[in-house]
């Protein structure tokens, strides 16, 4: 594999995606900074594209149209596995998100790509790509060969450094949209009638995570799981037994069935550590756990415990972060 | 509404995981392999449809080696569903998720499906593939990471949500498409006695491997690794509240170094 590496660009508040930057840094170390160009497909994502050079990117295909917004994501497979092969390009690296992996898994089949998702490590062989991904809830971690002509890789979040931003614009070449099937888009979104964006930073993608237990015992103390990670600018988790007991939602649960999370610093609070939670959170990489029961597991995966009352180390460790940060 | 769900027999999740001797995948010996995650989840979903929807059929398919497969298929069958389909693969062939893919379409493309139904991602390679290379194959839209599903039969629609990045999304969409659930329900249906027994005899339809499928993946497993085992928490000795939250934030800002 030696030709450019296409990044395909993903918008957030109206600028590429973190996600996105992220990628473009795997790009450049991979194949050079002068061998790594861009894609973004939308209905009003000139910008967007153009942003590509603020990240050294210095040429970009964009793929505008109305039509765009709402598409399923058959057609912006469609639309990069077309650039990638107008540019020559081999490999396509896009951010570890959702819209990144269904990108990568319509490319396995419509660019002959072979793929791998949630990547943390990334290197180019005589031939081949090797690229290492966290597997069975990151309780462990494998090695895997890409060959053939195309690869296609969705990142993991929060796994790579991002460039730094500096001035620059990418110069863009049109994607032309008539190759597109036309029965594609009559497979569009009918309706976007909500999105809303929850306060806070989200589960998966937050630096720290507090989440709470069964140890918290109601729906009404578990304001003090919220306010120790509103002072620490925390995401706010729980076990399987807050969710089941319907204390917080569903989309609150770190878990096998929940969400995986791996952020710098998980807090376990009245969390006794069931497999079903760990396997969530043990690739965190620093863990916190207090609870009142010394022997509960989730000290055996901790880096550090606190065994005591949640009732009063809670609070007391809320009001000591908010002194040494100065709020 | 005939409702296909795609799922994929996988390790206990109580496994102690350990490398096989090849070094490239984890050793199966003495796993019990079963039916969880998301998979269960969207068996549950299809048979709430189902009974949501008069006339709906539910029928499972499975790519993968024996006996693991046949297992999760019955397993399936004792909770509800109508039929089961099996494509029977060797396990390192199986382990590639654009060749189960591959496998699985030719499945399902060969028996009616209105929806089909995927997890979000298997739990042991989490690789989130199958249900957009289905998609691609079977040449019908996907949608990802959905929440909540609903048939509305007057508008003959799919209602559902989406949880993206971004937020939720409401949507509405046609049949025929493949959905991968984001939802686990945490009490799904447990089968009934009678039902296990029953299950024992059910038929469950082979259909063979594509002879023309290649014999290995383009993306193939070098190295498992486990990480190193962590040696237990060291526990903070105090007196007071107060002091156990002063060490702590000192240990988080000056030896862990995560303080915000």
């Amino acid at each position: 594999m030696t030709g450019p590496t296409l990044v395909v660009g993903e918008a957030e508040d109206g600028h590429l995606s973190d996600a996105t930057k992220e990628a473009v840094g795997v790009a450049q170390s991979l194949s050079g900074k002068e061998n790594v160009v861009g894609f973004v497909a939308g209905s009003a994502s000139r910008a967007i594209a153009v942003g590509f050079g603020r990240v050294g990117v210095a040429r970009a295909y964009l793929a505008e149209d109305p039509r765009l917004e709402g598409a399923v994501g058959a057609v912006v497979a469609h639309l990069v596995a077309q650039a990638a092969d107008a540019a020559g390009a081999e490999l396509v690296i896009v951010g570890g998100s959702t819209f990144g992996r269904d990108l990568v898994a319509r490319l396995s089949v419509r660019w002959n790509a072979s793929v791998a998702t949630g990547v943390t490590a990334l290197s180019r062989h005589d031939g081949f790509l090797e690229v290492r991904r966290p597997v069975f809830a990151g309780r462990a971690t494998e090695t895997r060969k890409l060959d053939g002509a195309h690869a296609a890789v969705a990142l993991r979040p929060h796994a790579f450094p991002a460039p730094a931003d500096a001035a620059g614009e990418a110069a863009l070449t049109p994607v032309p949209l008539d190759t597109v099937p036309p029965a594609l888009w009559n497979a569009k979104r009918l309706g976007l009638t909500a999105t809303v964006r929850g306060a806070g930073p989200s589960l998966t993608e937050a630096t720290i995570v507090v989440s709470g237990g069964r140890g918290v015992r109601s729906a009404e103390n578990f304001h003090l799981i919220e306010e120790l990670a509103s002072s620490l600018d925390a995401a706010v988790g729980a076990s399987r037994a807050v969710t089941d007991a319907g204390w917080r939602p569903d989309s609150y649960q770190v878990g096998q069935t929940g969400k995986a999370v791996s952020p710098q610093l998980y807090v376990a609070v009245g969390i006794s550590g069931a497999i079903q939670h760990l396997a969530g959170m043990v690739s965190s990489r620093v863990i916190v756990a207090i609870n009142t029961d010394a022997s509960a597991p989730i000290f055996k995966v901790a880096d550090y415990g606190v065994v005591g009352d949640l009732f009063q180390i809670v609070p007391a460790l809320t009001q000591e972060v908010r002194r040494v940060r100065g709020r | 509404m005939e409702i296909v769900v795609c799922v994929k027999a996988v390790p206990d999740a109580e496994t102690r995981l350990r490398a096989a001797n090849d070094g490239g995948t984890f050793d199966i010996e003495g796993v019990k392999f079963v039916l969880t995650g998301y998979d269960e989840s969207a068996v549950e979903q299809a048979l709430l449809l189902k009974e949501a929807t008069p006339g709906t059929k539910v029928h499972v398919v499975s790519a993968g080696p024996p006996p693991r497969t046949e297992e999760v298929l019955r397993a399936s069958l004792a909770l509800g569903c109508d039929s089961a389909t099996w494509v029977e693969m060797p396990a390192g062939v199986a382990a590639d998720p654009v060749l189960a893919a591959r496998a699985l379409a030719r499945a399902v493309a060969a028996m009616p499906h209105d929806l089909v139904l995927c997890g979000k991602n298997a739990l042991d390679d989490e690789a989130g593939v199958v249900a957009g290379a289905l998609a691609e194959l079977l040449g019908v839209p996907d949608f990802s990471s959905v929440l909540d599903l609903r048939w509305d039969a007057g508008a003959s629609r799919l209602k559902f949500q989406r949880a993206t990045e971004a937020g939720t999304e409401t949507w509405e969409a046609p049949l025929p498409c493949v959905v991968a659930l984001q939802r686990a329900w945490n009490d799904p249906r447990t089968a009934k006695l009678p039902m296990i027994l029953k299950s024992r005899k059910l038929p469950i339809s082979k259909v063979a491997a594509d002879p023309a499928a290649p014999a290995a993946g383009t993306s193939r497993p070098l190295k498992f690794e486990l990480p190193p085992a962590r040696t237990g928490a060291k526990i903070l000795e105090f007196k007071t509240p107060d002091e156990a939250a002063q060490k702590l934030v000192k240990i988080l800002k000056e030896e862990a170094k995560v303080f915000p």
